[in-house]
């Protein structure tokens, strides 16, 4: 099986602070990978390094064996991206919003339209896609994201916390549209510290602790029998005993009457 | 006490942990504090200088500087602060505070800061200013007090009735535009005077005597007076003050239950295409639509160019004043240029406006051919849009003056200067690009640590419109009216070479360029 993406020893500096440090990922071709790691492990971090939207200090990426930097035409028609954050051309409706993005990348407005209108369907937005996508709530913006980084059909898709602060009805109608994408041999590459979520969707899974990847492979033998969730406490050094000394005060009522 | 202390010291917290490891903001703060001890000295010494005119006369001078300084500190929040970190009553309300206390605290950190300071200091300058005899000193200081918590009173209460309705979408929009008409209003009494009004004295006495019976003004008379009628002024002046946190602490604890309704908005029409009838369909097709869009729906679109009509206006109405020795044959060109400069201009920083969705953009991009295509829908859109209007000011001023045999070349002089103006801005949007904030405050120019930048950009960008428009002005100098056929090719000619560098150097830096455009506002 060959890999989606590939990278060497990326590395990310930030003044004096190194957010990434040599990672290697790994991603094989139709896998749906899941890059998991506490806050500030570098995770988005990584993820803008591979998309071509963050410069690395060091090492490279491969997409589809392709050099992100050296090929960006070929890369960035093959990539599907919804980055961190809800950024969104906030002053176009949903519907123009994707009419702009497929028209940018050169598909015919014919077409564009079309795949606009089965999008807007699928994720449930129909309703509202005349609307300004400043006016939209977060599960929203996530699904019209994820339409318009499905647009141009491309073969691997980035996404950034796609379930943050997301709905259950629109999670699902994510999860949905994102299983059928891979089930067609693409994809898919999403960064989230929900294990439940990644043990349910994934078949792949990366973890990051403090800029490296600390275990990588098949979410069975990652998992090694124990929950995903236990298998990454152990992973990132969450050590559960030995912090109640300093709380005693936490859930103490006072004695006597009141 | 405690209260007063522990908000001052947070406020202080603030101000220092925004500071914090960013040079650039270091040097704009100590730049701020500089301007404003510059300007509390310089104002405590004309206000102290008071002393050497008149009675009359200072006491009229009193009265209009507290009033200036009271709708001062209304306006000047809504326009250049914002609304600061200590400010915002809702990210309090989990505290378990009383509003009376919430309201001291507030006040103590709305009063804690250079400009306040600075404000206080000039207010003290009416002491030594215009105080006269131990009765006006013993007065005057209460008044001084007065009238420094009046102008902060009254610009909380304002910010706090407003801020509900500023932390909606559309009431953010609604102010954005509509501090524009407050621009206006502030160069009317400026255009005034410039139409007759040949005696100041008169037209400040007269001003003065409008404004004796306002809050400011009895401030100012108190100091003045130092009597009986003043000690009665300070009394009624202290109800008011006392009234207004009074309201305020209302508007407080009703801001604090209120729910953002912002969510509920309406559809917008679905568009016929005008652009795709003309244009080959395609990405140029796409940003010309988008960014048409923009210039209307975007509240920072429609200050910048509503701005530029405005100031064009302005300068034409004083350009062209036959007193002043305007009105010649070369005035419509002048003015023309000038309208086409100012609409150019915001060019410069072409990205800005876009700012952290400009990730769409940089995805799809892969080659210099992409963004130079991105360039030259915004040019595009922004000529078809500005074109008519330069246009039509050539049209106007030509007449007005009565020189229409000058209506041709100032239109044609004045889309040249788009061109160039576009091509300059190419390459500075992609060398000096900055973050333009969307905020309530539409007239922010750049994200926090980043007013260097824009500076430079602007004075980047004039100074090389300048520089191409510099063989015209010589030959026009001449009297060589001719030129302005050449205007336009010209002008289309920079454009070119001005968006081939920009693209070629804003592909190679396409990572540093979306950081610069996607600070934190």
């Amino acid at each position: 099986m060959t890999d989606a993406v590939r990278t060497h020893g990326l590395v990310k500096r930030y003044g004096s602070q190194v957010a990434v440090a040599g990672v290697d990922l790994q991603v094989p071709a139709g896998s749906f990978a899941g890059l998991v790691g506490p806050n500030g492990a570098g995770k988005t971090t990584t993820l803008g390094m591979i998309t071509a939207l963050l410069r690395p200090d060091g090492g490279h990426a491969e997409v589809d064996g392709l050099h992100v930097w050296r090929d960006p035409v070929a890369v960035k028609a093959r990539i599907g991206v919804l980055p961190e954050g809800l950024r969104l051309f906030e002053r176009l409706s949903g519907r123009e919003l994707l009419l702009y993005n497929g028209r940018l990348r050169g598909i015919p407005k014919a077409d564009v339209e079309q795949r606009a209108g089965e999008l807007l369907d699928v994720m449930d937005l129909t309703g509202a896609a005349d609307k300004l996508v400043v006016d939209y709530s977060t599960g929203m913006r996530k699904k019209i994201g994820l339409a318009a980084a499905l647009l141009h059909n491309p073969s691997v898709l980035f996404l950034d916390e796609p379930f943050e602060g997301v709905d259950p009805v629109s999670a699902n109608t994510l999860t949905e549209v994102l299983q059928r994408f891979t089930a067609s041999g693409s994809t898919v590459i999403f960064s989230s510290h929900v294990m439940d979520l990644v043990e349910r969707l994934c078949d792949w899974v990366s973890v990051m602790s403090a800029g490296h990847i600390v275990a990588q492979g098949p979410l069975a033998e990652v998992r090694g029998g124990r929950s995903l969730n236990q298998a990454f406490l152990d992973l990132v050094g969450g050590t559960p005993h030995g912090r109640e000394a300093g709380l005693s005060w936490l859930g103490a009522r006072p004695e006597g009457p009141r | 006490m405690s209260t007063v202390l522990l908000f001052a010291q947070l406020k202080l917290r603030l101000l220092a942990g925004n500071l914090r490891g960013d040079t650039q903001r270091k040097l704009g703060f100590v730049f701020t504090a500089a301007i404003a001890a510059g300007l509390a000295a310089l104002g405590f010494l004309l206000m102290s200088l008071l002393r050497l005119a008149p009675g009359v006369i200072s006491a009229s001078l009193l009265t209009l500087a507290f009033a200036s300084f009271f709708f001062g500190w209304m306006i000047g929040p809504l326009l250049a602060f914002g609304l600061d970190d200590t400010l915002d009553p809702a990210k309090l309300s989990l505290f378990p505070l009383r509003t009376g206390r919430l309201a001291v605290g507030m006040f103590t950190a709305s009063v804690t800061g250079v400009w306040p300071l600075a404000t206080l200091v000039v207010t003290c300058g009416a002491l030594v200013g215009v105080a006269s005899g131990p009765g006006g000193i013993l007065l005057g200081v209460p008044a001084v007090l007065l009238q420094f918590a009046l102008c902060v009173v009254a610009s909380r209460l304002l910010t706090t009735t407003l801020s509900s309705a500023l932390r909606t979408r559309r009431g953010r929009d609604l102010l954005a535009v509509s501090a524009l008409a407050l621009v206006l209003l502030a160069q009317l009494p400026n255009l005034l005077m410039n139409r007759g009004f040949s005696d100041p004295t008169a037209m400040l006495h007269q001003m003065a005597g409008l404004l004796r019976w306002t809050p400011p003004g009895l401030a100012a008379h108190a100091i003045a007076d130092g009597g009986l009628t003043g000690l009665a002024e300070l009394a009624l002046l202290a109800l008011l003050v006392v009234a207004l946190g009074w309201l305020w602490v209302k508007a407080l604890s009703r801001a604090l239950v209120m729910p953002d309704s912002s969510t509920q908005a309406a559809s917008v029409r679905r568009e016929s295409g005008l652009v795709d009838r003309v244009l080959p369909d395609g990405p140029l097709a796409a940003v010309v639509t988008k960014e048409l869009k923009y210039i209307r729906r975007d509240p920072r679109f429609r200050v910048g160019w509503a701005s530029a009509i405005v100031v064009t206006l302005i300068l034409s109405f004083s350009l062209s004043d036959p007193d002043r020795g305007g009105g010649g044959q070369w005035t419509p060109i002048v003015i023309s240029c000038m309208g086409a400069l100012m609409i150019a201009l915001q060019s410069g920083n072409a990205f800005g406006i876009d700012g952290r969705s400009l990730w769409m953009n940089a995805v799809a991009f892969g080659s210099e051919r992409d963004l130079a295509t991105d360039l030259a829908g915004r040019h595009l859109a922004g000529v078809l849009v500005a074109a008519p209007l330069v246009t039509a000011l050539a049209v106007a001023t030509g007449l007005l003056t009565g020189h229409p045999a000058m209506i041709l070349p100032a239109t044609l002089a004045g889309w040249g200067v788009l061109g160039i103006g576009f091509g300059v801005g190419s390459v500075t949007s992609v060398i000096l690009p900055y973050t333009v904030p969307d905020r309530m405050n539409a007239f922010t120019g750049a994200a926090p640590g980043q007013g260097g930048q824009a500076f430079a950009s602007a004075l980047g960008a004039s100074a090389g419109m300048a520089l191409l428009m510099a063989p015209f002005v010589v030959a026009l100098l001449f009297g060589l009216f001719w030129v302005c056929a050449v205007a336009p090719f010209y002008g289309l000619l920079a454009e070119v070479l001005g968006r081939r560098l920009g693209a070629k150097l804003g592909f190679a830096r396409m990572p540093d360029l979306l950081a610069a455009v996607s600070k934190p506002t």
